[in-house]
């Protein structure tokens, strides 16, 4: 295990961040920690770094104690939000900085950064300062920066967050690429599920400040643990007693199935490709979506009646007891 | 800009064509003269040591009042700024009872070469602090915790990260508090006791050449002074690019 964290509980006042939080990351992984704003996801990574302190619980990373040491001695690299460059400095001498601070000899740091910012598609920028350079590639700076000192784990707060949506969708497929060259164990927040999904080897979801579901992305979207889980991995909507996606439920236009819930197709939209569907049922609106053929082969219009069964196979989990 | 150029332009050009008038000659007559360089040397002198110490003093007060919580903090940084505030002949007052004669501190420095110290660093204090105060505010947290995760100690961030983010504020405020040094008048009246070749400052001069009726003398005199701050703050200028680059 290259990350060990156990029993970690971190108050802020009165506020609990985290409630006694346990997660072990093997070795070499990629690993995303997922959850709601506030949920604690940032706190945790920033303990891990030794940038907080907790105030119960251990850190161990790669087989040492490191729950007393300072920040500078774990051997972390962490990207932020933000990008935190040094504002005054070059891209060479930013990504050069934890190299100078170690005293390494100059050909080495030289060739190091030069090797480092070709790893992140910067090579023609060196001398440019930060403020010349567009989100991403700051970012991509800011990588190079962390892994400059060759750190046990890195670790990254939100790296895309503050980019845009087309921006972000390149990064992360990068960052997966990179991972794949480089091999240094990663944890990555985000409170985007699609991110997690696409990228992660392995998913911790995060919610008030506990650990909700540790999985592979595969588990977490077949499997999820409880209605949270399977709600924040993607849309759900309830038939009957169950939780499912809306992707799940069968529908025909003739009674016949046994358990089947009939209802009334009260609004029909079609967003490309699929078909979404809300059907009045007894025990309240249920979410439909099907494909477009599938749609039309059916003949179904607004106020077309049709029974609703869930899909052999289809992830549900119990619905909470309706209040 | 054209604003700019009535504003600053204009005057300067009056001084320097009525330092011209009395021709080269003139010019070095009044710079040659024992008294008025003696009064020279002690401006630029002072006002030097005072901006020095403001870069220091000032620095440090101001990385009190953001990074520090203490009690008494937003008292503190309202005090900061009656130096401003004062009408300088009154702070020459206040500065007169505190170190004057019938000094309740026991201080005897009126009168002196110190008194000029004492004088131009206390209404040049706020300078420093508040131009580097806001700059220090806007200096984000996380950028000091890149650091300290690369491996960086207090003293590392402080010399590579903070001090370079700051420089420019500081040459700014330090040219601020020299510029405002060299031409200080009100407060140094009362407490220097403008003796010849020992407390008597630029600005009494000229005002005694002007006294005299001899505009030219002290047009020449106030030119030079221009010069000189002009140097100055240019090579201000410089020091604080270099600071910033060499991170
Ligand atoms: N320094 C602090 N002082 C007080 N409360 C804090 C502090 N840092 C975090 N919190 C609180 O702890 C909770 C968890 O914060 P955290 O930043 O870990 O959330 P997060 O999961 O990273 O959320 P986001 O996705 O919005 O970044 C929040 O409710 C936040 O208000
Ligand atoms: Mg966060």
């Amino acid at each position: 295990m290259s990350i060990e964290v156990q029993n970690v509980t971190k108050k802020f006042g009165d506020f609990v961040a985290l409630d006694d939080v346990s997660v072990s990351l093997p070795t070499g992984q990629l690993t995303a920690l997922l959850g709601p704003s506030g949920g604690g996801k940032s706190t945790l990574l920033r303990i891990i770094a030794g940038l907080d302190t907790a105030d119960s619980g251990t850190i161990n990373i790669e087989g040492t104690d490191a729950t007393r040491l300072p920040a500078q001695k774990r051997g972390v690299g962490f990207v932020f939000q933000h990008y935190a460059v040094f504002k005054h400095m070059t891209v060479a001498k930013n990504v050069a900085f934890g190299l100078e601070i170690r005293k390494r000899p100059k050909a080495e740091i030289e060739h190091r950064v030069e090797q480092l910012l070709e790893l992140v598609h910067l090579s023609q920028f060196s001398h440019r300062l930060p403020s010349q350079l567009s989100g991403g590639q700051r970012q991509r700076m800011a990588l190079a920066r962390a892994l400059a000192v060759e750190p046990k784990v890195l670790l990254l707060d939100e790296p895309f967050g503050a980019l845009d949506a087309k921006v972000r969708k390149e990064l992360r497929e990068w960052l997966r690429r990179l991972h794949d060259e480089v091999h240094v164990t990663t944890v990555f927040v985000t409170h985007d599920q699609e991110e997690a999904l696409e990228v992660a080897d392995e998913i911790v979801v995060i919610n008030e400040g506990r650990v909700e579901q540790i999985g592979t992305p595969d588990q977490l979207y077949d499997e999820p643990a409880n209605d949270f889980v399977m709600g924040f991995l993607g849309e759900v909507t309830q038939l009957g007693s169950i939780q499912l996606r809306p992707h799940d439920i069968e529908l025909s236009t003739a009674p016949g199935l046994a358990g089947a819930i009939s209802g009334e197709v009260t609004r029909c939209l079609r967003v490309g490709f699929e078909v979404r569907l809300v059907v009045r049922t007894e025990g309240g609106d249920v979410t439909v979506v099907l494909t477009r053929t599938h749609a039309r082969s059916l003949e179904i219009a607004e106020g077309s009646r049709v029974w609703l069964t869930a899909a052999s196979g289809a992830t549900t989990v119990p619905a909470m007891v309706a209040v | 800009m054209l604003w700019f150029s009535l504003l600053v332009l204009i005057p300067l050009a009056a001084v320097i064509a009525a330092a011209g008038e009395g021709g080269w000659d003139g010019y070095f007559q009044v710079l040659r003269n024992d008294q008025t360089w003696a009064a020279v040397t002690l401006t630029v002198g002072q006002a030097g040591i005072v901006a020095l110490v403001n870069i220091v003093i000032g620095t440090v007060i101001a990385w009190v009042l953001v990074r520090d919580q203490f009690w008494g903090k937003r008292l503190l940084d309202v005090i900061i700024d009656v130096p401003f505030a004062l009408p300088t002949i009154v702070a020459g007052l206040v500065l007169l009872s505190l170190y004057g004669p019938n000094s309740p501190l026991g201080v005897h420095w009126a009168f002196t070469e110190h008194a000029v110290t004492l004088a131009l660093a206390f209404v040049t204090l706020p300078f420093v602090v508040r131009t580097v105060q806001p700059v220090l505010e806007e200096l984000e947290a996380d950028v000091e915790e890149a650091a300290a995760s690369l491996g960086a100690n207090r003293s590392t961030i402080l010399r590579r990260i903070i001090l370079p983010s700051l420089a420019p504020a500081i040459a700014a405020g330090a040219a601020l508090s020299f510029a405002r040094a060299i031409s200080e008048y009100g407060s140094l009246v009362l407490l220097s006791g403008n003796r010849p070749f020992e407390t008597e400052v630029v600005s009494v001069r000229v005002l005694t050449f002007i006294e005299n009726g001899s505009t030219g003398s002290a047009a020449a005199l106030a030119s030079v002074m221009l010069v000189v701050a002009l140097v100055v703050i240019v090579t201000l200028d410089i020091v604080q690019r270099r600071v910033a680059r060499r991170g």
